[in-house]
């Protein structure tokens, strides 16, 4: 009866084939609060594009252009 | 091999601002004395960190490309310079991929379609702009007729007959699909909200049936 829509990598919908990270504002979104990398099960990413984010992710923040960890003090 | 790379670098400039131009200019004459050929030097400009480095939150950020035969291995003599330079914060060097340079080339041709749209809609604006300024006064009327036949529309909208129970839950299915590709893009403590609002709404159905 239920029948989830099958959720498309937005990378491929998009047709992007390479990752920036100089593209900060997008990387942004594939971070948890705390600025984990989100899962594939939860992002809906192919395999090829969650190994490319995470290569960007990772250069983006060793430049300091994203934090490894935000976490509101408290 | 012939291989196309990037090097990108953080700059120290809390105590002189000119040190941007000393290093970058260091890193240029150093790629060309071991036979790279530079292709571009892109000044990001005064950034904010993420995270301080060395207690200072601000870096200046420069990335030059070149290329070079593999053999020169210049990312190395680069790392070494990087190394022992003081002001350089951070850096990174690694060699452009083909699928970068695709990528590249797709969002330039992007670029120029937007730019030609942009163009069309301004030249389809200077008419309107045009027509308005010639016709002001039969404009005023119809402005002051204007309320009140959105005020007759609006009525049959809100007295519309009251929906059934199945079509109800059949919309709220729907919205919570919606919600579902949209949460991607949320944190994820709302996530786990949906989720569980969608769980009762499926017990709901299943008591019924």
């Amino acid at each position: 009866m239920l029948q989830r829509k099958k959720r498309v990598c937005r990378f491929c919908e998009s047709g992007d084939i390479y990752i920036d990270f100089r593209d900060e504002k997008r990387l942004v979104r594939f971070l948890t609060e705390q600025g984990k990398i989100v899962p594939r099960r939860t992002s809906g990413n192919c395999n090829e594009h969650q190994r490319q984010l995470a290569q960007a992710i990772k250069r983006a923040r060793h430049l300091a252009m994203i934090p490894f960890v935000s976490d509101i003090p408290r | 091999m012939e291989n196309q790379y990037s090097t990108i670098f953080v700059v120290d400039i809390s105590q002189n601002p000119d040190e941007v131009d000393t290093v970058s200019s260091r890193i240029q004459q150093l790629i060309e004395d071991h036979g790279g050929v530079i292709k571009k030097i892109d000044r990001w400009g005064k950034r904010r960190l993420a995270y301080s480095i060395n207690k200072n939150t601000h870096g200046f950020y420069v990335e030059i490309e070149f290329s070079a035969n593999s053999r020169l291995n210049i990312p190395r003599i680069l790392e070494g310079e990087y190394r022992l330079n003081d002001r350089v914060l951070r850096f990174l060097s690694y060699t452009i991929t083909k699928k970068e340079l695709i990528q590249r080339s797709i969002n330039s041709g992007k670029a120029k379609a937007r730019k030609l749209e942009q163009a069309e809609k301004e030249i389809e604006k200077q008419p309107v702009v045009e027509k308005e300024a010639k016709i002001p006064a039969s404009e005023e009327p119809i402005q002051a007729d204007a309320p009140v036949e959105s005020e007759n529309l609006k009525k049959p909208e809100s007295s519309e007959p009251e929906k059934t129970s199945e079509e109800v839950e059949s919309i709220e299915e729907e919205k919570s699909s919606e919600e579902e590709k949209t949460f991607d893009e949320e944190k994820k403590p709302e996530k786990v909200e949906e989720d569980e609002s969608s769980k009762e709404e499926n017990k709901n159905e299943k008591i019924e049936n």
